[in-house]
């Protein structure tokens, strides 16, 4: 009694709630296995899911607010916090945005080695998600397996930017620091080595006829209800939508690589599960590409002015990113820091689908679903 | 002479007295046997709350394994875990929740503080929404500094506090 009081004071939705006749009202999370840093608000008949409600904002840091009262130097840092494993991409559009607010020309080289890096951490972010969704389904080889495999990635990307997780590698103007010598070698054969590794996930996991009971036709989503959502990247493509930005606005150097778009047409938990793992092998076939493609000297950084300043204008960068489409909106005033900045991420986007997809599941499912969503609770909240 | 002695009015004072001796002559070895057996059962609760949770996800891996030092995976039900690792920056939204979770936890409960954000606000110390450190909620028994904290780092924290256990009295917190 006393404890629920204290609750209703500190934290109103925290309070025990009144059981109806047959509805119930589950509160799962932010402390739960199966939550991440979110709340979930289920109401349940029985075993059914009647009514779903996100709750996300535990980990809102006002990144946004603070970009305006930094240079846009001094931005890189904080800005690569929402998603510390997929630091390269959440970088990629702010930098892409600012340069060209400062009028900047990203050399050749650069192009290059920011897609490896970007393809890399793709691949760390996606192994880290799979081994959450298999800790999730109470599989825990496919949270060791996965977790064992991204260090191999996170070596090589140590080697290539001094940080395992959070390498701010990505500046405006190219990347930070050249490759180290012989990199080409050790990444090719350190991709070659995941790439035969991943395709053994199908054995354990996506061949597994327990895995495929419990995300078969588990929170199918149609294609017309994919597009009317919003939602993006593995989500949208699972629903059978060829949607990629790599591909439909290829920005750096992805026009000139050769590479696929999965798409999987059913669009349940399953299909779900199963892009961003054909999304990895493809990401192989990029880093071998643009290694083969990339020149083999010159710089990898333009100089800037210190405290550089831009025009007075406004621009829009989008990615993809392990998530989705990462846009990033900058509007500059002229002065050294700028005057707004707008990062509009993929996991937000498509957890505005969860209580569509939650509707009729069973609450075993739940799990499942949600975080088959490819959803990064830090990164939504920002 | 016993026979006087063993007044019922006497009889607790001598019963404390036996207690007090007792302990002085059992405690300090009980305590110890206490402590080894708290040190490498630690169970930390499964409560992330900012991006610090993805190194201790690591450190639960095949590469690192806290569990050989005693420290087990993340666990669900925090009525029986003795361990809260605050993974990164705490919110105005998550500090009371993190209260609330730490006051269901039965004693002795320990509290490690990883990564700059949960020690001091970190890289958001002048964010509107973010706690400077979590010191003002919780009693912190080990800091781990790191932005993130590399896996080697959080399992040195462990063991600190592990030494830390060894050296505490095995009442004081019952």
């Amino acid at each position: 009694m006393r404890m629920s009081n204290i609750a209703k004071q500190i934290a109103p939705g925290l309070a025990l709630q009144k059981v109806d006749e047959r509805i119930m009202t589950l509160n799962v999370g932010p402390q739960h296995p199966g939550s991440g840093h979110m709340r979930i608000i289920v109401q349940i008949d029985g075993d059914k899911i009647v009514a779903c409600d996100p709750d996300p904002g535990y980990v809102h840091r006002g990144e946004e607010k603070m970009a305006e009262y930094r240079n846009y130097i001094q931005n890189i840092p904080h800005l690569e916090r929402p998603v510390i494993h997929d630091s390269c991409n959440i970088l990629y559009p702010y930098c892409l945005a600012t340069e060209e607010i400062l009028h900047i020309e990203v050399p050749e080289r650069a192009k290059y080695v920011r897609v490896i890096a970007a393809e890399l951490n793709r691949c760390v972010y996606t192994l880290y998600w799979l081994a959450i969704y298999g800790i999730f389904l109470g599989h825990s080889t496919m949270f060791m397996w996965p977790t064992g495999d991204r260090e191999l990635l996170i070596d090589l990307l140590e080697k290539m930017t001094g940080a395992r997780v959070t390498h701010a590698y990505f500046v405006p103007g190219g990347v930070r620091n050249d490759l180290p010598a012989n990199f080409e070698d050790v990444c090719l054969r350190q991709v070659d080595y995941f790439e035969k590794r991943i395709r053994a996930y199908a054995d354990i996991f996506y061949d597994n006829p327990i895995l495929i009971s419990r995300t078969r036709d588990a929170g199918t989503l149609s294609r017309q209800d994919a597009v009317r959502l919003g939602t993006t990247g593995s989500v949208l493509r699972a629903s059978g939508v060829d949607y990629d930005i790599r591909k439909k606005e290829p920005y750096d150097c992805y026009d000139s690589l050769d590479f696929e778009t999965s798409v999987l047409k059913s669009g349940d938990a399953y299909a779900r599960s199963k892009v961003p793992w054909l999304d990895m092998l493809e990401s192989c076939r990029i880093i071998r590409d643009a290694l083969s493609k990339m020149p083999q000297s010159g710089s990898v950084r333009v100089k800037l002015k210190p405290n550089p300043k831009g025009d007075e204008m406004t621009s829009y960068k989008r990615v993809e990113s392990g998530r989705g489409t990462l846009g990033c909106y900058v509007v500059s005033d002229g002065k050294p820091e700028p005057y707004r900045v707008k990062m509009s991420v993929g996991s937000f986007r498509n957890l505005i689908s969860l209580p569509y997809l939650l509707k009729g599941e069973k609450l075993g499912n739940m799990p499942a679903v949600y975080w088959s969503l490819n959803y990064w609770p830090v990164e939504a909240d920002r | 002479m016993m026979k006087d002695l063993l007044t019922p009015q006497n009889a607790n004072v001598f019963v404390g007295k036996l207690g007090d001796i007792l302990e002085k002559a059992v405690g300090a070895p009980l305590g110890y046997a206490i402590n080894w057996g708290r040190i490498w059962s630690l169970w930390p609760v499964h409560i992330e709350t900012a991006c610090c949770s993805v190194e201790f996800g690591a450190a639960s891996g095949p590469r690192y394994d806290v569990e050989r030092f005693g420290i087990i995976e993340a666990f669900g039900s925090l009525r029986q875990c003795d361990l809260v690792v605050v993974q990164g920056t705490i919110t105005r939204k998550m500090a009371p929740r993190l209260r609330l979770v730490y006051d269901q936890m039965p004693e002795p409960k320990y509290v490690i503080a990883m990564g700059a954000c949960a020690i001091t606000g970190g890289l958001y110390f002048d964010s509107y929404n973010v706690l400077p450190g979590i010191d003002g909620i919780l009693p912190v028994d080990v800091y781990v500094p790191g932005c993130p904290p590399r896996p080697e780092t959080l399992i040195q924290g462990c063991m600190l506090l592990q030494e830390k256990i060894k050296r505490m009295k095995a009442r004081s917190h019952v």
